[in-house]
């Protein structure tokens, strides 16, 4: 769906503040027109000196009219805010709903941090499109033609150059400046996200320059990289403001028509001479209400760019195949058969897997080993149904994992990812995500047994964690994959930032509860191995060696050298 | 370095902007004599068009002059936004010239303070942020400075009341503003953590969306995200409402001020018949150009405000690191800081292995943080050094203290008996390579990557052999363009194993006299190991190899192991004597064996 079309539903469902903003707006306009074209229509009255109370009654009524426009330019502004945050919720939850089911798919390994602030960045411009590009033109014409309305009571002529003013500030004016707009700003984004990388790339990879002796050649890219820059985004803004002043010339432009034309007909005998000076007033206020259109192709751009983005992303991967109504039984342990399955990443060159086959027996606990980056941690995600295999076949207790609906696999699978997630709230909210009921003496043992007595459950966590170790953060993950039901375990690295001690008394308690489930463990230090049923050795997307500890020291194979390897380690590998 | 007290960037950039200055200065006053101009055009020819009945001819010359006069207004208003925006311009890539150099020029220790993130945001978003204050800000100052002054003089010798109507409402205007300002202020620091809280959520959920679907709790977090979404808004809103307010009031008064400068043109006309129609409407024009001006002072107020906060950002910065660049320098430079003339060592002085000596030295990133101290210990040429420690003891900030990466506070670094401080730095790194767990890979191909260990003057055949012996034969050999394969940014993904082989090829191609080596703690994959293990042994043949050593294998071959704890060079030795006469270097080797062999 179209990100636009969100946002319209958005506007549509916030219609009652939309409408009495625009109600609030139309007043406050009409009260300011009407405001100078009295007091200019009460100064040329003076001239056939009147009686003295007509005077003070229009001079009451300018005040009257000036705080009625105070007045609901004060609802106007309240209710357009109070609609533009509303649309921001709405727009969030919706763009949320479709994220659901297109994630981790869209999260590219290397940009996914990227991409989701890029998410967020272009949901919030989206909500500048009600205030900023669609409410302008509606109160510039609404205005105007209530204008056109009373003038053409005085004058045909004068309403038909009201009229014209109206149509070429409300559209024409927008229309050329638009035009140019978008390939101005492209070539900006574009050499401010280039300027962004070079600048970080320098920052990374300082030293090595540095001793490469490449710094003083890099800043001079730099140097010339944020001139252009600048060049670029002069360009910009004087195309703006070229527009501004345009906009600025057609009301002077305007202005003097009503003079020359109210001349002209005053002459002919086709206008009272009275009503010059209202209608001159009038004319001068009447372009202050569209004062915004001078702004409106920056944000209406903007905007339009965020939307297209913001399709983009959400329909990039809307290949995914609908799920299936099959249901993974959960009341004996689950096995695992993978044959020839292949994944690749979108834009990677090469495979993350390589023809993967492979039969884990129900019951039956397995190591998964190899380099960092060999494809280990997409194993899991290709059993969790996240990503689906560029080939082969994945069954899980003899079903195929196309057939089975995603969240029954979630629900018999307890997890613990690479990178466990933890949201602001207590420690408490945070191991009951799964929204099961525990008691809080239930919640208090498991804390125990993963080596966290001292956190209480009312603790506060806060956003992603950040108050936590990691070495915290992992054992509140285990806690909470410990909290589940599932017969099927998937643990990533679970005690990678754990000490040796630390890690061997959590898993204990684990495998204790996993006796009788499938288990698998992907870690990339070798240690605590000797239990495991199996160990399979990946390397670069492919199995390259499995069997038990033993066996595989025995065959002083790959895992072997590993593991000789590791025994060479020293320091801060494993603060014991 | 001169630097004033108040945002000297600022200043600074003024004065060398001083002839824009000037420039904006004649284009606001003519600006203003245009607009009352226009006012004097428009009443005359309404006064005699309407009160003289004048011909349509007579006035033509005046329409004529009209028409010219509203021409000019806008030349001049797009005329100051122009100089605006070429102001901004120029000192927007000052400015960003000034952060660029600082941030290149850094000495290490800033650099590793990290904050990558909000370093590039500084050099992008507060450079660009600074724009409004000289594209918006300065102008429309400047026009204020001019404008409403020259219209109330006009305004005084039309007509004395109304100038003093004007003169007594107008600074309610700028005290609204600044009310405005304060007040909302107050109160958005007073919920910054609330709007902070709910305007994250929705990040936040972002970002956990995967462990949400796995807990089945991706559709609850939505209604979390609706309730924080409304949250937000509703504290946002209770803030717009006082600005609201405020706003309201000021443009109460406006209003009221206008009111009142009618009736009084009125009752002047009207009962005292002490003017004319010309000058009432000349002034009632006038009223409203006056205030809006005021008005749109307080808008470029707000946004010069917000400008001057983002410049703040990056004066810090500069100033931050203003110290340590000037030390640098003290120390790069041909001494002309202390007075000494010193000789600049050149290459020739370093054509053989170098012996190092290290002379007490101190450092320390941070006055809270641990001191880094070596005593005094010398290094032969060609040895193999190894250095030990606990992760946090300081052993790759002894590294950076060797390379000249970072400056000791005291103590000397002496290379072949002469301070490293004294040698041509370029010429220096030209006979250093250092192998991080994390080599840097530009965007490029992967001959350019490789070409980056080298200076000039390097043949294809050379990076060629380099990547051969570095082991990445296997891996163009893959590679649909081979060497020429884009890698990095945009390019093609290496994985670990592969990058530490690219700095390897480096280091082959430059032959350094000098290879400091930090060894991969973990994740290598077998045969990045083995090529490791065996290029990292032909390269020290020929030069001086000091190594972060993680591997038992390593500290064992080595000439002489320097064992740091909590910042202190505690013994140097070989392996056997260490293990002897270093109760904690036996324990660290010792527990993890251990913990490797494990139960």
């Amino acid at each position: 769906m179209n990100g636009l079309a969100v946002l319209s539903k958005a506007m549509f469902q916030e219609r009652k503040d939309i409408i009495l903003s625009i109600l609030g707006g139309f007043i406050a306009g009409i009260a300011g027109v009407a405001l100078f074209s009295a007091s200019g229509y009460m100064i040329s009255q003076t001239v056939f000196a009147p009686p003295l109370y007509t005077l003070i009654l229009l001079t009451s009524m300018v005040k009257l009219l000036g705080l009625l426009r105070a007045a609901s330019r004060y609802g106007e502004r309240l209710y357009s805010h109070q609609a533009t945050f509303s649309m921001l919720s709405r727009l969030r939850t919706s763009f949320f709903a479709k994220l659901i089911p297109l994630t981790p798919g869209i999260l590219n390994k290397n940009r996914s941090g990227d991409l989701l602030a890029r998410i967020v960045g272009d949901v919030e411009s989206l909500q500048n499109y009600f205030l900023r590009v669609a409410y302008p033109p509606i109160m510039v014409v609404m205005v105007f033609l209530a204008t056109v309305l009373f003038t053409s009571a005085i004058s045909f002529w004068i309403a038909v150059l009201f009229i014209l003013g109206m149509l070429v500030t409300a559209f024409v004016v927008p229309g050329i400046v638009l035009l140019g707009q978008r390939k101005i700003n492209g070539r900006v984004r574009e050499q401010r996200a280039l300027l962004s990388t070079e600048v970080t790339e320098v920052l990374y990879g300082f030293r090595d320059l540095k001793v490469y002796g490449q710094l003083a050649q890099r800043e001079g890219q730099l140097q010339q990289a944020s001139a252009v820059l600048a060049a670029e985004q002069q360009r910009a803004a004087g195309h703006l403001l070229r527009g501004q002043s345009m906009h600025a010339l057609v009301t002077f432009l305007i202005s003097w028509g009503v003079l020359a034309l109210g001349a002209y007909l005053i002459m002919d005998g086709a206008l009272a001479g009275v009503f010059l000076a209202m209608l001159i007033m009038a004319s001068l206020t009447v372009f202050e209400e569209a004062a915004a259109m001078a702004t409106l192709p920056a944000y209406k751009e903007d905007s339009e760019h965020a939307a297209k983005r913001l399709t983009e992303t959400v329909q990039s991967t809307e290949v995914l195949s609908p799920q299936r109504g099959g249901v993974l039984p959960v009341d004996h342990a689950i096995s695992i058969e993978l044959s020839g399955v292949t994944f690749q990443y979108e834009g990677e060159w090469r495979p993350a897997l390589r023809d993967i086959s492979l039969h884990i027996s129900p019951g039956s606990k397995t190591a998964i080993v190899g380099a960092s980056g060999s494809g280990k941690s997409t194993i899991i995600e290709l059993l969790l149904k996240l990503r689906a295999p560029t080939a082969g076949d994945i069954r899980l207790s003899g079903l195929s994992v196309n057939e089975l609906d995603e969240t029954s696999i979630w629900q018999a699978a307890n997890v613990v990812l690479q990178q466990s997630h933890f949201f602001r709230g207590t420690i408490r909210d945070n191991l009951l995500l799964d929204g099961e009921e525990h008691s809080d003496d239930q919640l208090s043992e498991v804390l125990t047994k993963v080596q966290l007595p001292d956190k209480s459950l009312t603790d506060m966590v806060y956003e992603k964690g950040e108050n936590l170790s990691d070495g915290e953060k992992q054992r509140l993950a285990l806690a909470r994959a410990m909290l589940r039901k599932g017969r099927l375990w998937l643990l990533d690295e679970p005690t990678s930032s754990l000490d040796y001690v630390t890690e061997q008394h959590v898993l204990k308690q684990l495998y204790a509860q996993a006796a009788k489930d499938t288990l698998i463990l992907i870690c990339h230090r070798l240690a605590g191995l000797e239990e495991m049923d199996r160990i399979v050795v990946i390397d670069q997307g492919k199995v390259v060696e499995t069997g038990s500890y033993w066996e595989l020291m025995e065959q002083k194979g790959y895992f072997y050298e590993m593991k000789n390897i590791e025994r060479q380690m020293i320091g801060e590998v494993a603060h014991i | 370095m001169k630097r004033n007290r108040k945002s000297g960037l600022i200043s600074g950039q003024m004065s060398s902007q001083r002839k824009n200055m000037t420039l904006l200065a004649v284009i606001s006053l003519a600006l203003g004599a245009a607009i009352v101009s226009q006012a004097g055009l428009l009443a005359e020819a309404v006064q005699r068009v309407f009160v003289e009945r004048a011909s349509f001819s007579s006035v033509i010359v005046l329409l004529g002059l009209l028409l010219v006069v509203m021409v000019v207004r806008t030349l001049l208003s797009y005329g100051n936004g122009k100089i605006g925006l070429r102001m901004a311009a120029a000192a927007k890539t000052n400015m960003r010239a000034a952060v660029l150099q600082n941030l290149t020029h850094a000495t290490m220790p800033s650099t590793l303070r990290g904050q990558t993130g909000g370093k590039v945001s500084i050099a992008l978003d507060a450079v660009d942020e600074a724009d409004s204050y000289f594209s918006q800000y300065m102008p429309r100052m400047m026009e204020a400075a001019m404008i409403p002054i020259l219209i109330l003089v006009v305004t005084f010798i039309l007509h004395a009341n109304t100038g003093f109507i004007m003169l007594f409402t107008a600074p309610f205007i700028p005290l609204f503003m600044i009310l405005v300002g304060l007040k909302t202020k107050n109160k958005s620091e007073e919920k910054y953590a609330q709007l902070a809280e709910f305007s994250g959520t929705f990040l936040d959920s972002l970002q956990g969306l995967v462990t949400l679907k796995i807990f089945g709790r991706a559709h609850r977090q939505q209604q979390e995200i609706e309730r924080s979404s409304l949250g937000y808004r509703d504290a946002t809103m209770g803030i717009l409402k006082i600005a609201f307010t405020n706003t309201f009031m000021l443009e109460s008064i406006v209003m009221l001020s206008i009111g009142i400068v009618a009736l009084e043109l009125a009752i002047q006309l009207l009962v005292f018949k002490s003017m004319t129609f010309h000058t009432a409407f000349f002034v009632l024009l006038l009223v409203p150009e006056f205030y809006s001006l005021l008005k749109n002072t307080g808008t470029a107020f707000h946004s010069g405000r917000t400008s001057m906060g983002a410049v703040r950002k990056v004066e810090g910065m500069l100033q931050e690191t203003t110290g340590e660049s000037r030390d640098t320098n003290g120390n790069e430079g041909a001494g002309t800081s202390d007075g000494i003339k010193s000789e600049i060592f050149h290459p020739d002085d370093l054509s053989r292995l170098p012996s190092i000596e290290l002379d007490n030295l101190r450092f320390r990133y941070a006055p809270d943080s641990f001191e880094l101290e070596t005593g005094r210990i010398s290094l032969g040429p060609g040895e193999h050094i190894a250095i030990v420690g606990k992760s946090g003891s300081g052993k790759t900030t002894l590294l950076h203290l060797i390379a000249g990466l970072l400056k000791p506070a005291s103590g000397t670094v002496l290379v072949n008996g002469i301070p490293l401080s004294q040698y041509d730095e370029t010429a220096w790194f030209q006979q250093v390579s250092y192998i991080t767990q994390h080599p840097y890979i530009f965007a490029g191909t992967l001959a350019d990557n490789i070409a980056i260990g080298a200076g000039g003057n390097i043949t294809r055949a050379e990076i060629e052999r380099a990547a051969e012996e570095a082991g990445l034969a296997a891996l163009t050999a893959q590679l649909e363009h081979g060497l020429d394969t884009i890698v990095g940014e945009g390019g093609r993904g290496l994985s670990g194993g592969e990058k530490q082989r690219l700095a390897l090829a480096r280091a082959f191609l430059k032959r350094p006299l000098l290879i400091l080596f930090d060894e991969p703690t973990v994740g290598l994959d077998l045969h990045t190991e083995r090529v490791l293990q065996r290029s990292i042994a032909k390269l020290a043949k020929t030069a001086t190899m000091i190594t972060v050593a993680h591997r038992l294998y390593t500290i064992q071959q080595a000439d002489k192991i320097l064992f740091m704890d909590n910042g202190v060079l505690v013994d140097s030795g070989r392996h056997n004597e260490l293990l002897e006469r270093l109760p904690q270097y036996a324990e660290m080797v010792d527990v993890q064996r251990k913990g490797g062999l494990s139960s």
